[in-house]
């Protein structure tokens, strides 16, 4: 009886610390698309440098892939940041991630020596310097299971999604 | 039942049906001003992409026909260099290999094709590299540009600061004999920077990702070392 109190406590508060869990959550993934596009925003010919690094596509495909992507990452940050249209934001943010996993693992795959310019610095690396591609992979899926759990549990505390519904719904699947 | 409590019951079924439909129309508005901003977000980074780049420029003299590259020697085979002036593997490789090499355009066994690509601007808070690359062009136009690239790096600043001042890329020249008025003026004009961006751009193109890479006779070394570029040249010469 005295274990399991807690965790039945624990269970009954959910429903509440749910939406304030995802507020951290959600600003977590903006964050992190926010320094993400941040750090790529002012070299876009490197970024275009860093998306052909990965040789999936023409070298023309991949400036303009460079290029825009930076934007699209400071707009999806945007989007988080205030929790507008969060499902559909995690959704793309998901969407984009594992994109970014499948390079990573195809450039570990064919034995690329790149940095996965993930936040800025990317391309190819200098002789000696040994790829990181593991601990990227992980980092991505660390990320991927923050958009995971925005596309479950979309309502968060703080969000303008929540300020447009009104009141508080009491069903929360839409 | 009572017909009141069906009525009660049809009007709560008809509200929870306006709420979810209100709801359907409010996610779907919400997602498509989403969407749109994404969009958006991505023309605009095409945009100024597009608008950054520009097409017109001008060769420094001794550069190679495209004009990717700076040219000295006239040996049978060709050693291509990329390398960007904050590069440290490139100082690096200057300082093990760059005595082999100008021995090798001495001996007249090759010919180098310098390009010197701008690809480490997010390493300086004043895009060096460009500024570095853009000045080597204008000791090209002095007649000078390896004793300038040298100069370069041994010169070469730390990454993650400002790099050298536009007025200590003069000096460098001043040192190495080129004239401090012409030089000055063509680094402060910018003369040779869509030249850089060029340079860099279809270095880009050729597949060239990182610095240094070097390529003797269209073929990338993997060995660096003065014994691996003697090799290399050799082999192709032969």
């Amino acid at each position: 009886m005295i274990v399991t109190a807690p965790s039945a406590g624990v269970a009954a508060r959910w429903p509440a610390a749910r939406p304030w869990l995802g507020v951290a959550v959600r600003l977590g993934l903006a964050a992190v698309w926010l320094f993400a596009g941040g750090a790529k925003v002012g070299d876009l010919a490197a970024s275009g440098r860093a998306v052909n690094a990965y040789q999936v596509m023409p070298y023309d495909v991949a400036t303009v892939v460079g290029a825009a992507l930076p934007f699209v990452e400071l707009a999806l940050g945007l989007l988080l940041l205030i929790g507008l249209a969060t499902r559909l934001a995690a959704g793309v943010s998901a969407a984009l991630l594992l994109v970014f996993v499948a390079g990573i693992a195809s450039a570990w795959a064919r034995g690329l020596a790149i940095d996965c310019g993930c936040f800025g610095d990317g391309g190819q690396l200098a002789a000696g310097q040994s790829p990181s591609y593991l601990p990227e992979l992980l980092r991505d899926l660390g990320f991927l299971a923050l958009a995971g759990f925005l596309l479950i549990w979309p309502r968060t505390a703080v969000s303008v999604d929540g300020w447009l519904a009104g009141a508080p719904v009491e069903d929360d699947d839409e | 039942m009572s017909s009141r409590k069906g009525q009660k019951d049809a009007a709560r079924v008809v509200r929870q049906q306006l709420a979810r439909e209100r709801r359907r129309k409010r996610t779907l508005w919400t997602s498509l001003a989403a969407v749109a901003v994404l969009v958006i977000a991505g023309g605009i980074g095409w945009a100024f992409w597009s608008s950054q780049r520009s097409d017109n420029f001008t060769p420094p003299p001794g550069a190679v026909g495209a004009g990717t590259g700076v040219v000295y020697g006239a040996g049978p085979v060709t050693i291509e260099l990329y390398e960007d002036f904050l590069c440290p593997a490139c100082a690096q490789f200057q300082q093990a290999s760059g005595a082999t090499i100008n021995q090798l355009v001495a001996e007249g066994k090759a010919r180098v094709v310098f390009h010197p690509v701008a690809y480490l601007n997010r390493f300086s808070t004043t895009s060096y590299s460009t500024r570095s690359a853009a000045a080597s062009g204008c000791a090209a136009q002095g007649g000078k540009f390896r004793e300038y690239a040298e100069a370069l790096f041994q010169r070469q600043p730390p990454e993650g600061g400002a790099g050298l001042s536009n007025a200590e890329l003069v000096d460098i020249a001043a040192g190495v004999g080129l004239d401090r008025n012409d030089f000055g003026s063509c680094v402060s004009d910018g003369t040779y920077e869509p030249w850089t961006e060029h340079v860099t751009e279809a270095a880009s193109k050729a597949g060239v990702t990182g610095t240094p890479t070097v390529k003797i006779d269209g073929k990338e070394v993997a060995d660096r070392s003065p014994a691996g570029i003697t090799a290399a040249v050799e082999a192709a010469g032969r």
